[in-house]
């Protein structure tokens, strides 16, 4: 179940979008499940249509999802939407993150890549299940 | 005439010699839930009136469905609702006798709705309106507001003092009510939590003016925190772009500002900082944030939380 929570800095509908991914990367939600409607999981959630409305087009821009006509939304395997750069970028991103949250800690960069690398393995594991 | 669902043009209201509104110029397109947040005094409850007619602005004018709110006719009002947190409602009477009179005034009521709506709540029908509780005769306020179909629902801090049952009761009941294809909903209160899940546009007041009107998203990424450590000597606030408030916590400084990017960094460490590290905020934080910036803020060690929203 995704849960969303009030107060946290990530608005409501990228929670709802980082919840299925991970939904989604963890087999809970395997390839070719349907996802809630839109009406279904703001009710589950209690949370405005448009809220959920939001966080289902930015899963269908990602190419996580697509729309069945009169079925609804389907997770399906994420096509390449994004060029060489553009996924560069973003992978970028994330470890610029990963790095400003954890320098202040102390640790060294032994430390942080075996965080990173058993965090990987995990992630494989559960999806070869 | 006005194309906006609810639209106030040049809008003064004074008491007295004190200024409740200025030279409000607000825009709400139809449809969708509109929150308008501010400090207690913003002017939110007397702008409300005004829209409803209730009372005669100072100067310049409040459309309300296309109409001027002071010559509202009665087929206009049968397309308005208004809930408070106050849910007057006669007291004597049994819940099912008020629901009887209440259809007698609207032919537009739907029964199913009124239905479906106190469903979510404790009521029954032979109870005598003295006799619910808070969370109950919100329940009958909402229900009934909901039954008459309206084509705006303005909603003045309708859960104050609800307990946890009825709160999530009428929040579901307003989000998940069908409602006409045309339903604007302006929803005003304190409670960020709330206003998060339900709002699409927030509006935030301040001293009787509008400051901001856009989505809580956009709202929330203009503002950043940034924890600062400085080797010295703290710098004026005026020397920080976009100040809006700082606090001492434990030696480090915690600002927050808005509308500057990640080279701010830049900025601290030519002030003296030896580290200045920058993340987002929540809803909560973002308006508090704001709302407080002229405040005055104690010095470290007297420092206590200051909550305006």
């Amino acid at each position: 179940m995704i849960q969303i929570v009030t107060g946290d800095a990530r608005p409501i509908f990228k929670q709802i979008v980082d919840g299925i991914r991970m939904q989604v990367i963890t087999g809970k939600l395997p390839v070719g499940s349907k996802l809630p409607s839109v009406r279904g999981l703001s009710m589950q959630l209690t949370v405005n249509t448009n809220t959920v409305a939001k966080a289902y087009t930015e899963l269908l821009s990602h190419g996580l999802v697509e729309s069945r006509k009169g079925l609804g939304l389907f997770v399906i395997k994420p096509k390449q939407i994004l060029n060489e750069q553009e996924r560069e970028d973003r992978l970028e991103t994330a470890v610029d993150t990963l790095i400003n949250e954890t320098i202040g800690l102390d640790f060294n960069n032994d430390e942080i890549m075996h965080m990173v690398q058993s965090k990987l393995v995990q992630l494989y594991d559960k999806k070869t299940k | 005439m006005s194309n906006y669902i609810i639209e106030t043009k040049d809008l003064w209201m004074q008491f007295g010699s004190k200024v409740a509104l200025k030279n409000l110029n607000l825009c709400i397109e139809a449809g969708g839930i509109h929150s308008i947040v501010g400090s207690n005094g913003a002017g939110k409850s007397t702008l409300f009136k005004l829209l409803l007619g209730v009372n005669t602005p100072s100067h310049g004018e409040t459309y309300i469905l296309g109409q001027n709110s002071q010559k509202l006719r009665p087929q206009d009002r049968g397309y308005i609702g208004f809930v408070n947190e106050e849910h007057t409602l006669p007291e004597w009477m049994q819940v099912t006798t008020l629901i009887t009179m209440e259809k007698s005034f609207y032919p537009k009521w739907n029964d199913s709705i009124y239905k479906q709506v106190i469903g979510n709540f404790n009521v029954e029908n032979n109870q005598k309106i003295n006799q619910l509780s808070r969370g109950e005769r919100a329940g009958v306020n909402l229900a009934s507001a909901l039954a008459k179909r309206p084509k705006v629902l303005i909603l003045d801090e309708p859960t104050l003092g609800l307990d946890v049952v009825a709160k999530q009761a009428f929040l579901e009941s307003l989000l998940f009510t069908e409602k006409n294809e045309d339903c604007t909903i302006i929803y005003c209160s304190h409670q960020m939590d709330e206003i998060e899940r339900v709002t699409d546009q927030l509006i935030i007041m301040e001293q009787g003016e509008l400051v901001s009107a856009s989505t809580p998203e956009s709202f929330c990424e203009k503002i950043h925190y940034w924890v600062v450590d400085y080797l010295d000597k703290v710098p004026e606030s005026h020397l920080i772009p976009g100040f809006l408030q700082q606090r001492n916590i434990e030696g480090e400084i915690h600002y927050m500002v808005i509308d500057q990017d990640s080279s701010l960094k830049e900025l601290f460490i030519k002030l003296g900082a030896q580290s200045a590290f920058h993340s987002e905020v929540s809803l909560h934080q973002a308006v508090n944030g704001f709302l407080s910036r002229n405040h005055h803020k104690p010095n470290a060690e007297e420092k206590t939380e200051t909550s305006h929203v």
